[in-house]
């Protein structure tokens, strides 16, 4: 009888020992990390695929691994206003509608997102119609309401966020702007239905596109009226952010919800194919590289420093690396409002002084000079010529204006080679005879930083624009005086003239087309005429990828650049 | 003051090594005069100058580490010798589209891919001796002899700062004691309670945005005082608190109790018997403490909270230097190996220093060299 216990014990053991080795065994199997069975439990495929087979040699599932060179400004939906903000929450807050995850045109195209369809628009252009789809919850199982637009309007207001003045035309936000109480009674929504009314002041042309932006997309009504990038919002897209350490980095699992509700109804937004992702901030671009190379990271938002952007373009060109063009336009801002740039033939000088050629090599190609506010690609584009690059005419100019070793202080950020670009702009206005400072901002907050009118000496820097969506207006409307705000402002020139602030608020009115295109290119070349910017180029991206990802699938969005949810780990 | 209380005034930090006769020990009566005299058994006695000045000769590593030092100051100093003449170029002026004729030869000084041009010695008549640094086509040379000045002005000023401040805290801190020994010594608790790094990096970042106001005086954001304020600053309790401990000592000693007797008031006690009788110490701190500065700028700068661009320090050059570092690792090697060599030669000659006027180091010194001390006087 003691023997019997004895055996059973002993062969117990030996089933408990062999059914351990075979669960280590089978932790790189590719069955144990389809999307399904992935809640919290996939971390241990860390960067290699080992999931079900995708289309196109992917697989689904692992843990990607990527960096960005600095923290996006906010990791807050309403706030943001940075590619690299827009990029890290793309997979996570959906708006009403959206943009399509494609590249190019396609990547264009608005398709309702957490609205059943596209807008009706009536009243002249004034009211828009929507529905929320039903049943939709966030990650923390809370449903969607039809009120968490509406908040999330406010809520871009409440925060000043860069992106309130796309709104300022609904009816009575422009009061809520200012007194921050009251509601938006522009904004009418039944919870019921789920139907959302939006009515506007006037006609906007644009305002399909930006419905479509980041800055409206729902959040429960609950979340505080302030930055919560250390807190991150719960989703409602295929990802959710679990943890959030601003400066460090962030993490992304997916979304409990979107395989259960939101996605079954959001077909056309791609769920994703990875369980995990890791995005760490590694300062040095070099080191990204390097991890890029040893598969220790399988992205970077940022481009190869350009130290190493040629040998990278030489050796993984085609297999690991790609260069993407933008819709973007690289300037130098003057403050209009100040001495010297109040004077326009101070500004002029700047822009023939200026060269984009030495910009050119300064980025190592990876821009292309022009010297007007729309870049190439944007609908009303016409290539301008006004300032070819003169030095001497520049010093006339100065000479011509009276302006004489006045002190000007030149902002940029650490971020190689924006940072020589600044250097390079404080020779230039110290060879025309002005005296610049320069001051070098960490990349994390210098457009807080210039964003915030009240900082001191805002004088002239460096600036870049990425388009928000395909419309001229997208541009321009960041010269309109209009919209200068206190804080989160992105009119850095504080532009302000009221003739072309009137053909800008007629032009959005209207729905683009042959004509519009045209007034939007003559529009350029009224503040180019006026020396509002000084452009110097349009800049090429690059994305650069390990070898275990599947780098001809990875979709790369005019707006949002690489759409996470398309990167996929081979096995 | 009597020529004999200073001459007491004198035994306090050398009698160990001056015992022998009191007389010609005083630092400040006898000053730098040697006094060559044979003691008469085949020791030569003279002042603790002339003795500090012998065993420094005796020691040529140290005099070797000098004349590198003062090389390296000469350099920087004919900085603008260098770039008027020699390379025809300031050290911030850029040069990202020129091209360099050298013979029948065109180098672009900034390649399209954003590598600019390696060392050319002389064959450009001395343009871009060293190379011009990454995409703006700065001379590398020009700016490395510039950002030697700033590097050693920062390293030199924020020494002498710090030594003021030290020797004031101590003096006042050591000699009153009580209260005033209380809150001094607090005070350098509270900065010594920091790591130097971080402290001076917070102030760097801070004063690098804003710059500092103090009172009328407006010293900008970009300013070289910046940094050397910083550094004088986090540095003082470094120096003060050894010395206070040097001055509690002194202030037990004889010769105050006999300049008391005197009718010596504080200031003339503080200055004119303790502090003379801590040179010794204060030179050697000095010194080690350019070495100390130096380093801490090039840090600072480095992570862009000390000299700010475009000026050129070792440290910015540095950190410049280093976005380039996989194409062109010159552009850190070359302004690194400058704060090695300057770092090196003030720490090696600064330890010699410290061998010739410290009398205890003569055990060293002999266990070193490995042969008797025969020009020290006195017993250890």
């Amino acid at each position: 009888m003691k023997k019997l216990p004895y055996f059973l014990l002993v062969a117990a053991l030996a089933a408990v020992l062999a059914v351990g080795l075979a669960a280590c065994g089978g932790g790189s199997s590719s069955s144990s990390s389809s999307p399904s069975t992935s809640e919290g439990g996939s971390s241990e495929n860390e960067g290699s695929g080992g999931g079900e087979e995708a289309e196109g040699g992917g697989s689904e599932g692992g843990t990607l691994k990527g960096a960005y060179t600095s923290f996006p400004d906010y990791m807050d939906p309403q706030i943001s206003y940075t590619a690299e903000g827009w990029t890290a929450m793309r997979p996570v807050y959906i708006p009403l509608l959206t943009y399509k995850a494609g590249s190019e045109e396609e990547g264009a195209e608005i398709i309702p997102g957490l609205a059943k369809e596209l807008p009706k628009v009536t009243n002249g252009g004034k009211t828009y119609t929507l529905f929320l789809r039903k049943g939709l919850k966030y990650s923390n199982g809370e449903e969607i309401k039809a009120g968490d637009f509406k908040y999330a309007v406010e809520r871009a207001f409440l925060t000043n966020s860069g992106g309130s003045p796309f709104y300022t035309d609904i009816v009575g936000a422009e009061k809520f702007a200012e007194t921050k109480k009251g509601g938006i009674p522009g904004v009418k929504v039944n919870e019921k239905t789920g139907e959302i009314v939006i009515n506007l002041v006037s006609p906007r042309g644009t305002f399909e596109n930006e419905l479509a932006l980041m800055f409206v997309a729902p959040v429960p009504q609950k979340t505080p009226d302030e930055d919560q990038s250390a807190s991150p919002i719960p989703a409602s897209g295929p990802y959710m952010i679990t943890k959030s350490e601003p400066g460090r980095g962030w993490t992304y699992e997916r979304n409990p919800y979107w395989a259960k509700d939101n996605g079954k109804q959001m077909t056309e937004i791609p769920s994703g194919h990875v369980d995990k992702i890791e995005i760490e901030v590694q300062r040095n671009q070099s080191t990204q590289v390097n991890d890029i190379e040893s598969g220790k990271l399988n992205w970077i938002f940022d481009p190869p420093p350009t130290d190493r952007y040629q040998e990278v373009k030489e050796k993984f060109e085609g297999s690991q690396f790609k260069e993407e063009p933008t819709i973007s336009t690289y300037y130098f801002w003057m403050n209009n409002t100040v001495e010297p740039f109040n004077n326009q033939k101070i500004r002029e000088a700047v822009n023939y002084a200026v060269d984009p050629a030495a910009l050119e090599r300064i980025y190592t190609g990876q821009i292309k000079g022009t010297q007007q506010i729309l870049p190439p690609g944007m609908p009303g584009y016409e290539k301008l010529e006004l300032f070819p690059h003169d030095v001497k005419k520049a010093k006339e100019l100065v000479a011509e204006s009276g302006v004489k070793d006045k002190e000007v202080t030149v902002w940029t950020d650490t971020e190689s080679p924006n940072n020589d670009a600044g250097t390079y702009y404080q020779g230039v206005l110290n060879e025309i005879g002005l005296k610049a400072e320069l001051k070098i901002l960490n990349a994390d907050n210098y457009f807080t930083v210039i964003g915030n009118t009240s900082t001191p000496n805002l004088d002239t820097g460096f600036a870049d624009w990425f388009e928000d969506y395909p419309h001229p207006n997208d541009f321009l409307f960041l010269l309109n005086g209009e919209n200068i705000q206190s804080t989160n402002n992105q009119n850095f020139s504080q532009t302000n003239n009221p003739e072309l602030n009137k053909k800008i608020d007629k032009l959005a009115e209207e729905q683009l087309g042959p004509q519009q295109e045209k007034e939007y290119g003559a529009l350029d070349k009224a503040f180019m005429e006026e020396a509002a910017w000084a452009p110097y180029g349009t800049r090429t991206l690059a994305l650069f990828v390990s070898e275990n990802v599947n780098l001809e699938n990875i979709i790369w969005n005019p707006t949002f650049e690489t759409e996470l949810t398309s990167i996929e780990l081979t096995e | 003051m009597s020529p004999e209380s200073e001459k007491q005034g004198t035994e306090a930090p050398v009698p160990n090594g001056t015992g022998a006769s009191g007389a010609g020990s005083g630092i400040e009566s006898d000053g730098a005069r040697v006094v060559d005299a044979d003691a008469g058994d085949g020791r030569q006695t003279g002042g603790p100058w002339a003795i500090a000045w012998r065993r420094l000769r005796r020691n040529k590593f140290a005099l070797f580490a000098l004349g590198v030092f003062l090389l390296i100051v000469i350099c920087c100093l004919l900085a603008p010798v260098w770039a008027n003449n020699v390379a025809d170029t300031g050290p911030n002026t850029t040069h990202t589209l020129e091209k360099l004729h050298e013979g029948d030869e065109v180098k672009e000084v900034v390649e399209p891919s954003g590598k600019s041009i390696g060392p050319q010695w002389f064959a450009a008549g001395g343009k871009f001796f060293l190379g011009a640094d990454g995409h703006l086509g700065r001379d590398e040379m020009v700016r490395l002899l510039y950002g030697g000045r700033s590097s050693l002005f920062i390293g030199i000023v924020a020494a002498v700062i710090t030594t003021i401040l030290a020797i004031v805290f101590a003096l006042l801190s050591g000699f009153y004691g009580g209260w005033t020994d209380t809150v001094i010594s607090r005070f350098m608790d509270v900065i010594w309670a920091f790591p130097v790094v971080l402290l001076s990096l917070a102030l760097g970042i801070v004063l690098a945005v804003g710059g500092l106001q103090i009172g009328p005086l407006h010293l900008k954001g970009s300013s070289l005082w910046i940094p050397t304020l910083i550094i004088g600053f986090v540095y003082t309790p470094y120096m003060a608190r050894p010395l206070r401990g040097e001055i509690l000592a002194l202030r037990e000693k004889e010769f105050i109790e006999a300049a008391v007797a005197q009718g010596a008031g504080p200031a003339r006690i503080m200055f004119l018997e303790i502090l003379p009788n801590l040179m010794s110490t204060i030179i050697v701190f000095f010194t080690l403490n350019i070495a100390n500065n130096m380093l801490l700028e090039a840090v600072l700068s480095y992570l862009g909270a000390g000299v700010q661009p475009p000026s050129s320090s070792w440290g910015t050059m540095i950190s410049e230097g280093f976005t380039a570092l996989y194409s062109q690792p010159l552009l850190t090697i070359i302004p690194g190996t400058a704060i090695l060599l300057t770092v090196l030669s003030v720490n090696v000659f600064g330890d010699g220093l410290r061998d010739a006027l410290d009398p205890k180091s003569k055990v060293r010194f002999e266990a070193r060299s490995g042969t008797a001390d025969t020009e020290a006087i006195g017993p250890v």
